[in-house]
C-alpha cells in the first residue's frame, strides 16, 4: 500500500501563558515551542505498521513553511519513505479550506491507496481538513478511526462514537482516514533513526508545481477569516486558593473534608 | 439568509439531544436574521422523529431511505447535496457530535458553503453571520467570518445552545423522495460494537481522582492511587492517559470515554478540554489542580490551586490523613 500521511506543525498552547498581539487576530507565538500535531505521530506510526505489513511506501507531507522541515524529517526517522514540505509565500495565511485545497492539489498528481491524517489539530481546532481533502479527492472518508485492517482494496475501520460506542464500517480504497490519539503507541525514536534520515533530501513544492492559482491559496483561498481573537476573561468560576503549595493542600484537604470529598 | 436549516442527529431511531441544541441556534439565527426555519430529517421509518420535530420547528423536510438509517457520511452528503442543490442564501447548523465530525468538513465542500466547526456561538452584524469558536487548546475565542460566503455550514458545541419548547401550532412535514441513486456505496456501515467493561465501574463512584497529562512522563500512578484511597475514591484520568497505554479506556472521563456522576471530582493536570467536562455530569464539586492558571478546568471548578502537582498531592494526601484521624 502507498500511504500519504499529513501531518502539522502546531504551537504547543496547552500549558503556555498565552497573550493576543497587537493585530488582535492571533496570539503571540514568539516565546511559543512548536512540535508536530500529537495527532498527527498517531497516523504516521498507523502508516509505518500497515506498511511493515503489507508492504509499500509511506509519505509525509505537510503545508508549512522551511521550519516544517524538522517534523518532516522526524517522520522519516519514524519509518516514512519520503517527504514534501509544500510551501510557497503565496500560501501564508490560508484556513483548513485552503490547505486541503493545496494538498488536493499534491495528490491528483500522484498515486496512493490511503491517506492518513490526524482528525484534530491543537492550533485551529477545526478538525475539517480530512473530510475536506477527501471530498476535493472524491474519496470517502473516515474519522476519529482507532482501528484500521487492510483487506484487499478496502479497509475495516472502527471509529469512536460518543459515550465508548463504536461502530465498523467497510470502506473502498482509496480513502482518506483521520485516525483518533491511542490508535497506536508510537514507537521511540532513536538517535540512530535520526541519524538515518539526515541526509535524505526534502524537496520544497510551491503553487506553480502543484498547478494552482494564487487566487486558490492563502487568504485570498480561504473560505473564513478571524476577526478578532479575545481570551476569555479571567476571574469566572473557581475559587483560587492561595498560599504555598503546601498550605493550600491543607486548605483544600479542609475543604474537601467539608463536602464530603472524603469517605 | 433566507433559510436557516438545521440538520437533525438521529442514533438507533431515537433524536439526540444536538438536534435540540441545534434547533435553539437555528431559531436563534432565524430570529435575528429574518430567515425562515426548516429541519432536516435524514433517516429510515422516521414518522415519530418527524412527528417530534413539527411540534418544535415550522417545517420538517423529510427523506426516507434505509440507506440513511445510520449517520454514513457518504449517502448523507449525497442527500443533503441533492437536497440543497441551486439554493443559495442559507445556514446549515448541525450539533457537533462524533458521527457530524464524519460529516461536516466533507458537506460543507459538496456545497460550496464555508465551514466553522464546534461554535460556540454567534453573531449577526448587518445581516451577516458570524461564529464564535476556540482555538489553541480551546482556550483563546475567535470571531470568525465568512467572508459574505452565501452558503455557511456551522457546528455547535453542545452545552453552549439551550433548547426551551416552544409548544408553538405544529409545523408542516414535507416528505421529498430520497436523490441518491443505484450506484454502490463506497462506505459501507456494518455494526456497532460496545466498550469493554472492567473491573471498576468509575461511572458509579461517588470520589474521583482524576489525572490528565499534566502528571507528565511518570508512568508509576501510585502516588495518585494512594491519594485515592486516602480520600476512598477511585483514580479516573482524561483521554492522553489512557492513548499512552497508562490507565484502560474504562478508566477515561469524556464524551468518548465514560459519563461519571460524582458528588467530588478532583481533577490533577487536566486542562478541561469540553470533552473532558461533557463526561462529568450531576453538578459536582469540581476541584482542580494545575499550573497554568489560564487552563479551561478552573471555569468549571469550584475552587483551584495553581500549582505543580509534585508540590501539591503528597501534602494532600499527608493533610487528609491527619483530618480522617
Ligand atoms: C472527538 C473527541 C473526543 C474526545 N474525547 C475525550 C474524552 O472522552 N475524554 C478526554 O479527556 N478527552 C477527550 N478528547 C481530548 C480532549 O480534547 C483533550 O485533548 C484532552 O482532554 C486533554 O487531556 P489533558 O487535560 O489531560 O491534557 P492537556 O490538555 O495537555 O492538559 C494538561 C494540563 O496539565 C497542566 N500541567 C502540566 N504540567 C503540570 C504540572 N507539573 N502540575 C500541574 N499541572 C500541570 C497543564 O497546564 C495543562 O492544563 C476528545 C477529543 C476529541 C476531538
Ligand atoms: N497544513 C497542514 N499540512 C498537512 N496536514 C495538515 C495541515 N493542516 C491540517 N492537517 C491535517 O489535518 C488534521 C486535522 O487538522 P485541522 O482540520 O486543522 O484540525 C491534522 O491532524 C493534520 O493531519
Amino acid at each position: 500500500m502507498d500511504i500519504i500521511v499529513c501531518v502539522k506543525r502546531v504551537p504547543d498552547t496547552s500549558e503556555a501563558d498565552l497573550a493576543i498581539d497587537k493585530g488582535g487576530k492571533d496570539i503571540q507565538k514568539g516565546g511559543l515551542d512548536y512540535d508536530i500535531n500529537d495527532w498527527d505521530r498517531f497516523a504516521i506510526e498507523e502508516a509505518v505498521l500497515i506498511k511493515e505489513k503489507t508492504g509499500g511506501k509511506v509519505t509525509v507531507v505537510t503545508v508549512g513553511d522551511e521550519d516544517a522541515e524538522e517534523m518532516l524529517r522526524e517522520g522519516l526517522a519514524r519509518g516514512a519513505d519520503e517527504a514534501f514540505l509544500l510551501w510557497d509565500e503565496s500560501f501564508e495565511g490560508s484556513d483548513g479550506y485552503a490547505t486541503a485545497h493545496i494538498l488536493a492539489a499534491f495528490l491528483k498528481q500522484r498515486s496512493y491507496d490511503l491517506v492518513l491524517t490526524g482528525t484534530l489539530a491543537d492550533d485551529d481546532c477545526g478538525g475539517q481538513f480530512g473530510g475536506m481533502l477527501a471530498a476535493m479527492l472524491g474519496v470517502p472518508v473516515a474519522t476519529l478511526v482507532h482501528k484500521i485492517e487492510v483487506k484487499n482494496g478496502s479497509i475495516t475501520v472502527r471509529r469512536e462514537l460518543e459515550a465508548g460506542l463504536s461502530e465498523r464500517l467497510d470502506i473502498d480504497l482509496p480513502a482518506v482516514v483521520s485516525v483518533a490519539t491511542g490508535i497506536n503507541e508510537p514507537r521511540f525514536v532513536s538517535i540512530r533513526a535520526v541519524r538515518k534520515v539526515a541526509s535524505i533530501e526534502i524537496p520544497t513544492v510551491d503553487r506553480g508545481e502543484l498547478g494552482l492559482d494564487e487566487a486558490d491559496v492563502g487568504s485570498a483561498g480561504a473560505k473564513v477569516e478571524i476577526e478578532k481573537v479575545f481570551l476569555p476573561p479571567e476571574g469566572e468560576g473557581a475559587e483560587i486558593i492561595a498560599g504555598s503549595p503546601a498550605d493550600a493542600a491543607a486548605r483544600l484537604a479542609e475543604i474537601l473534608k467539608e463536602k464530603g470529598g472524603i469517605a | 439568509m433566507k433559510t436557516i436549516y438545521v440538520l437533525a442527529e438521529h442514533r438507533q431511531q431515537h433524536l439526540r439531544d444536538t438536534t435540540w441544541d441545534a434547533l435553539a441556534a437555528g431559531r436563534d439565527l432565524a430570529q435575528k436574521t429574518g430567515a425562515e426555519l426548516a429541519c432536516l430529517l435524514l433517516g429510515s421509518g422516521v414518522d415519530a422523529m418527524a412527528d417530534q420535530l413539527a411540534k418544535e420547528c415550522p417545517k420538517v423536510v423529510v427523506v426516507d431511505d434505509p440507506r440513511l438509517a445510520n449517520f454514513n457520511s457518504e449517502p448523507f452528503v449525497k442527500t443533503l447535496t441533492g437536497l440543497l442543490a441551486g439554493q443559495d442564501s442559507y445556514v446549515l447548523v448541525i450539533g457537533n457530535s462524533n458521527s457530524i465530525i464524519d460529516l461536516a468538513p466533507g458537506l460543507s465542500v459538496a456545497l460550496d458553503a464555508a465551514l466553522a466547526t464546534d461554535c460556540i456561538g454567534f453573531e449577526v452584524d448587518g445581516g451577516k453571520v458570524k461564529a464564535l469558536r476556540q482555538i489553541y487548546s480551546y482556550k483563546v475565542n475567535a470571531l470568525v467570518s465568512f467572508k459574505g460566503a452565501s452558503r455557511i455550514v456551522a457546528t455547535l458545541r453542545s452545552g453552549f445552545f439551550s433548547f426551551a419548547p416552544s409548544g408553538a401550532a405544529p409545523g408542516a412535514i414535507e416528505k421529498v423522495a430520497s436523490p441518491l441513486g443505484d450506484e454502490p456505496l463506497r462506505k459501507r456501515f456494518l455494526s456497532y460494537v460496545e466498550a469493554e467493561k472492567g473491573d471498576v465501574d468509575i461511572a458509579s463512584a461517588d470520589i474521583i481522582v482524576a489525572i490528565g497529562r499534566g502528571i507528565g512522563d511518570e508512568e508509576d500512578l501510585s502516588m495518585f492511587e494512594s491519594l485515592a484511597d486516602a480520600m476512598g475514591g477511585v483514580v479516573a484520568c482524561s483521554r492522553p492517559i489512557v492513548d499512552k497505554g497508562l490507565l484502560p479506556k474504562y478508566r477515561q472521563v469524556g464524551t468518548s470515554g465514560v459519563e461519571v456522576k460524582p458528588k467530588v471530582y478532583l481533577a490533577l493536570g487536566i486542562s478541561g478540554a469540553f470533552q473532558h467536562l461533557g463526561g462529568i455530569k450531576g453538578n459536582p464539586l469540581i476541584v482542580a489542580v494545575n499550573k497554568d492558571p489560564r487552563a479551561p478546568i478552573f471555569r468549571a471548578a469550584q475552587y483551584g490551586i495553581v500549582a505543580n502537582l509534585a508540590d501539591v498531592v503528597p501534602a494532600l494526601e499527608e493533610k487528609i490523613k491527619e483530618l480522617k484521624g
